[in-house]
């Protein structure tokens, strides 16, 4: 067996249907060349680049496959960096002294590693690797194979007769073949969503929201899901990048933010992956109920509260009982209430001591 | 160029009231939310200037009333009202203004009835209030809407 793990995910579906037949693998065939011509495409934007000093598409556990002039002696840091976060692996920057790394995965076993000069921004690093990772998402990549010459110009064919193999071979279990990021892809896929009936407008997204993953989410994330291909019509790669930023702990505003984009776009994309289940974010019954408990927005309330630092004992005695509770912290009418005095009342006894030590003082609550 | 006193509090009221246009759909309701706009601003006025200082403690006559008036527009506008009626209306006290600030070079027609400066009838009676004075204040007619004059009458309860 030429493979490391199962067969790959980007045959199981549709030469399941009809293996056997000599057209559909010749088929297949076609699309392998595709796949090798798209990935050299992909590759040579970043050969062209100037600030690029070199790249290495790498195995999941670190191997060099293909390698341009990326220097050898930055091999080893590199791998550590990716065992250190196996599958966690998102994006990662290393800064070395030959320039700015950035990792990043292609997918479950691929990783594009580009060494960008060291006076390219981070922000715009990442973004060129976010582009030609744009390339490569089209394309879908065969595992690596188990023995290889690391960094040979002559892996890209041999990656190409592996696919061509992997076409022409019957999957052995066509069904069940998603690989280990998507272990609940395919119980999810036929499970109806719970959420199906619910709009967009039936949630409630703020910038400081924290989205989370929803049942549906590794379903959206599998390339050959119809969600999956429902959202990249919608929104083409952005959809995948959002949700590859869901997890929990990234609010909306820092999803945005990392990713260079509208808050607005992000939240709308949110909402549609809520209302299929993708990601699960708070409804806007329970919003509102928040809010007019708080009766503010997103920032709270603004108010000016009575702060007293004079003498108390210079206070008159029927005045005490509401100059003590100018603490800075209530507002006359929390003071009003505390007392049983109505906020006139209470605002006139705070008024008299105004040049006598009572300040007004702005808060947020 | 119209020659303004207080451009900055001008267009900031002016901007406030477009809003409050935009939101409401009667006259009426227009009106109320100017006076309501007063009446939220009446106590940071009243607890941030010196208005208590120079008034009576117990206000109960319309001198009093009348007295406070202007302390009110000395504090806010540095200046007198142009004329405070206690003996026209039973009950009333009117408050005359040919100048007003609120309204300088606002010109709307065909809005009768929209009390342009109602912000002042707002402030007004929460300040009478906090002097332990029941009142209610509107304004009767503003020079934003074709009036010489600018008239808010006090209904004293």
């Amino acid at each position: 067996m030429l493979f490391e793990s199962s067969p790959p995910q980007s045959f199981s579906c549709d030469f399941g249907k009809s293996p056997y037949t000599g057209r559909n693998s010749q088929d297949s065939v076609h699309e392998v060349r595709y796949m090798s011509k798209d990935l050299e495409r992909a590759l040579s934007k970043l050969r062209f680049d100037d600030q690029v000093l070199g790249y290495s598409l790498m195995t999941r556990v670190g191997r060099p496959f293909v390698s341009f002039a990326f220097p050898d002696d930055l091999f080893p840091r590199v791998k550590d960096s990716i065992q250190l976060y196996k599958t966690d692996l998102r994006l990662m920057t290393i800064d070395t002294e030959k320039g700015l790394v950035v990792l990043s995965p292609v997918d479950n076993n691929w990783i594009l590693t580009v060494l960008y000069v060291p006076e390219l921004q981070l922000g715009l690093a990442i973004a060129k690797t976010k582009n030609v990772l744009r390339l490569l998402e089209g394309i879908e990549l065969p595992p690596p194979p188990v023995d290889f010459e690391e960094s040979s110009e002559e892996n890209l064919q041999v990656l190409e007769s592996i696919a061509i193999q992997a076409a022409s071979v019957e999957p052995k279990e066509p069904a069940a073949a998603p690989t280990a990021a998507t272990p609940s892809a395919s119980p999810a896929e036929t499970a109806p969503p719970a959420t199906e009936s619910l709009k967009p407008e039936d949630f409630s997204v703020t910038p400081s929201t924290v989205p989370e993953r929803g049942s549906e989410y590794s379903t959206a994330l599998s390339l050959d899901s119809e969600l999956n291909s429902e959202m990249k019509k919608t929104y083409r790669n952005f959809g995948f990048d959002v949700l590859m930023l869901v997890d929990g702990n990234n609010s909306v505003e820092q999803i945005a933010d990392s990713m260079f984009q509208p808050t607005d776009r992000v939240i709308e994309l949110l909402k549609w992956g809520a209302c299929r289940g993708v990601v699960s974010i708070p409804r806007a019954e329970a919003k509102t109920a928040q809010s007019s408990a708080k009766a503010g927005g997103a920032l709270g309330r603004y108010v000016k509260v009575p702060k007293f630092e004079g003498d108390l004992g210079k206070v008159d005695g029927d005045d005490l009982v509401v100059i003590r509770m100018c603490d800075g912290k209530k507002t006359t009418e929390e003071i009003a209430q505390a007392v049983h005095m109505p906020v006139p009342k209470v605002v006139q006894i705070v008024a008299k001591y105004r040049k006598r030590g009572l300040r007004m003082i702005g808060k947020t609550v | 160029m119209p020659k303004t006193e207080n451009p900055l509090l001008l267009s900031l009221y002016g901007h406030y009231v477009e809003d409050v246009l935009s939101n409401t759909s009667s006259i009426e309701e227009a009106n109320q939310a100017l006076r309501d706009l007063g009446k939220s601003l009446g106590q940071q006025i009243y607890l941030n200037t010196e208005i208590v200082e120079k008034t009576k403690e117990n206000i109960t006559t319309r001198e009093d009333v009348a007295k406070l008036i202007e302390v009110i527009y000395k504090v806010l506008y540095d200046k007198k009202p142009t004329e405070v009626d206690m003996k026209t209306a039973r009950g009333s006290v009117r408050v005359t203004d040919n100048d007003c600030v609120w309204c300088q070079e606002v010109n709307l027609e065909g809005m009768r009835g929209f009390g342009y400066c109602e912000v002042f009838s707002g402030i007004l009676e929460s300040i009478l209030e906090f002097k332990g004075v029941e009142a209610t204040v509107f304004q009767e007619m503003s020079r934003a809407t074709g009036a010489d004059i600018c008239v808010w009458n006090v209904r004293l309860v």
